[in-house]
């Protein structure tokens, strides 16, 4: 019976060491910079970012943010990845105990903790990424972005290139707001270019827990959406949306997909035989910008309004033609200078 | 169609409830279908992703059945599904570095796959058979470990050669079943038969009989001859196959592994595997209309036919499966010995 119980501790304790590795008391942490100061004391910037339930490597907004928060001025940061929604206030909790000066919290979903730990932390700066501030909090920025310009110029250029005038969007889910805006816009804006434009678009059936992690679903829906006809699909959803852009991948060349939140080129090199563009939020520059100003002491208190645009079109130069790039530049500054309404 | 059970006598009820959830998958499936029929476009893309959804769940819940029928209950088929993605994808991604040919460097994904969830399935055996460890407990530190080491070991930006699809000559051109069923990738016609393959292997052969045996009445086995042990871990290693080629269509489907990319589909499983009462062709059938609800979803919104939720569709087939589990004596009868290690005597 010793051994037999000696066996089953050491499995447990392995079992416990792998969980480890995955999460730490609901996140896994890193960073990235020497740390060669104390982050409780004055003159040594430190920011710590609490990714959604997502990963820092998610090629989306989570990989976005951070990248922007190490290309910021902070002298040290610092991420800790969010495993389980329950976990939010412990994540920004963890940092708030290091005496970070600035807190990054990517997600909408993080808004709700986010505006608590702001309210019993008041000389800590806190960035929210995509979370609308209805109410100004002196010490916090949210930092959103009008993804339904972002969507609006995808689907503009989905209405000039489509064919069969059935255009697909695979989507995260609807219980997030920027999400909604994304196909709002882009649906808005295929209308805009393309008179006759049809949409099958489709949001992840499940709660926010699962509808961004399931590229089976959004390989399976894209493929499906194809059936319908679509020609051009639209991936916006986490991992959701690039099982989308690789199964239209499998079609080379005849359906064009367009990527999310990043330049998806570099983010899903399995979507490169379809991806003619992304719908970009520039979350990293808005969280550089943030940054700055809240290291100065100066940083906007309720929205701040980022950036957004079309990626480059890659090896989709050729396959475009010069009018419809025309097209799109006017489109783009149109929409940009507002002269264009993209409003949903 | 007609199998013998070899337990119960057939009696008219005994036929019904066997069946139930067939009928009412078909009878729903084929309402709904009809009343989209005015489009063939539609009724075929439905059809196709219902078949391409339908074959993680059926794989998953082989491989709970098999474990089942064999008396282990298996609740790290979440667990092994992830698992065998990361390694599948990883063998298959490290093999096309080495400059191997796209159809060796698949081949070769799959099997690495498939070996890392067989070899979980000895290790349940292991804790199940050897150890006499509380197997829910096996399952739970199976699916623990499968998510924590593939969300450490997991390395962004790496990338694997596509899957092809098959298309069966001749056959895919019929009209309607030749897109719904013929023109998948190659791991998804392998699902299917998949699950022929076990109904006839349990039904049909020795090997069943004696699986059957020692998950109702290992005793009784053991009395006879059967090496009830050695049985379990064989059928652990099996069903464990079941379960990563299970995850090995994530990865067919979407071209690289993504964290937790499993989603919770080894415990929809299980339901499949209850609704489906402990027998491949009524896990087939149960599968199918998950699959079916899933497209079926998607299609409405498409269709923008009514402004209900996407996640109310989300919730029909559990609510499905509660209902058909819980209409009045068609329980799903567990095999007799499931969940409990045969001590001999």
């Amino acid at each position: 019976m010793l051994t037999r119980s000696r066996l089953l501790a050491i499995l447990v304790a392995l079992t416990l060491v792998a969980a480890a590795c995955g999460s730490d008391d609901g996140g896994s942490a890193g960073g990235n910079l020497e740390k060669d100061g104390d982050c409780a004391s004055e003159d040594y910037y430190c920011v710590g970012l609490v990714t959604d339930v997502g990963k820092v490597d998610d090629k989306s907004f989570n990989q976005s943010a951070w990248e922007g928060l190490q290309d910021s001025e902070a002298d040290y940061v610092e991420f800790i990845e969010t495993q389980d929604s329950k976990d939010y206030a412990n994540n920004i909790q963890g940092f708030l105990d290091q005496g970070f000066d600035a807190i990054v919290t990517v997600g909408f979903s993080l808004g709700e903790a986010t505006g608590i730990a702001a309210a019993e932390n008041p000389d800590v700066d806190f960035i929210g990424v995509d979370q609308f501030q209805g109410e100004a909090i002196a010490n916090v920025a949210g930092l959103i972005f009008p993804e339904n310009k972002a969507g609006f110029m995808a689907g503009a250029l989905a209405g000039l290139m489509t064919e069969s005038n059935v255009i697909g969007a695979v989507l995260g889910t609807d219980l997030v707001p920027p999400v909604v805006a994304f196909k709002e816009g882009y649906e808005k804006g295929a209308l805009y270019t393309n008179a006759d434009a049809t949409f099958v678009s489709t949001y992840h059936p499940g709660g926010l827990d699962v509808a961004f992690g399931d590229p089976d679903w959004g390989a399976t829906t894209a493929r499906q959406a194809i059936g319908n006809g679509a020609d051009v699909i639209f991936g916006a959803g986490g991992a959701t949306g690039n099982g989308a852009l690789a199964e239209v991948a499998k079609d080379e060349g005849v359906v064009f997909c367009i990527g999310v939140d990043t330049d998806q080129w570099e983010t899903v090199p399995e979507a490169h035989p379809c991806l003619i563009t992304s719908a970009m939020k520039l979350i990293d520059a808005g969280v550089v910008d943030l940054v700055a100003e809240a290291k100065a002491g100066s940083m906007t208190s309720g929205n701040f309004v980022g950036d957004v645009g079309l990626a480059d079109y890659h090896d989709f130069e050729d396959v475009i033609p010069d009018d419809v790039k025309d097209e799109m530049e006017k489109i783009i500054a149109g929409v940009l200078d507002d002269s264009i309404d993209a409003s949903i | 169609m007609t199998t013998a059970t070899a337990t119960t006598s057939p009696t008219v009820k005994a036929t019904i409830s066997k069946y139930l959830p067939w009928a009412i998958a078909l009878a729903v499936m084929f309402a709904i279908l009809f009343a989209m029929s005015w489009d063939s476009r539609q009724t075929e893309a439905v059809g196709a992703a219902t078949v391409r959804a339908a074959a993680p769940l059926l794989l998953g819940a082989l491989c709970g059945l098999i474990g089942e029928r064999s008396g282990i209950i298996n609740i790290g088929i979440e667990g092994q599904i992830l698992l065998s993605a990361y390694c599948g994808f990883m063998v298959s991604s490290l093999s096309a570095d080495a400059s191997l040919p796209t159809v060796i460097s698949l081949i070769l994904g799959v099997v690495g796959g498939v070996a890392a969830s067989a070899l979980v399935g000895f290790f349940m055996a292991w804790c199940a058979v050897s150890l006499k460890m509380d197997q829910i407990i096996a399952g739970t530190v199976v699916n623990i470990f499968a998510l924590g080491f593939t969300s450490y070991a997991y390395v962004q930006g790496r990338t694997q050669p596509r899957y092809p699809n098959w298309t069966v000559p001749g056959l895919s051109e019929l009209p309607f079943v030749g897109d719904v069923l013929f023109n998948h990738g190659p791991l998804t016609y392998l699902a299917f038969f998949c699950v022929v393959g076990v109904h006839i292997a349990l039904f049909r052969t020795t090997w069943g009989l004696r699986t059957r045996a020692i998950g109702e009445h290992p005793g009784a086995a053991d009395t006879v001859g059967v090496d009830v042990a050695r049985m379990r871990y064989k059928n652990m290693i099996i069903a464990g196959a079941m379960a990563g080629l299970a995850g090995m269509l994530l990865i067919q489907s979407a071209s690289a592994f993504s964290r937790n990319m499993s989603n919770g589909k080894g415990f929809i499983a299980l339901a499949v595997m209850l609704f489906g009462r402990y027998r491949p062709l009524g896990v087939l059938g149960a599968a199918l209309l998950l699959g079916f609800f899933t497209a079926l979803q998607s299609q409405l919104q498409f269709n923008q036919a009514f402004d209900i939720p996407p996640q109310f569709f989300g919730m029909i087939p559990f609510l499905l499966t509660i209902a058909v589990l819980a209409v009045a004596g068609l329980a799903a009868r567990p095999p007799a010995a499931a969940g409990s290690p045969y001590e001999k005597e």
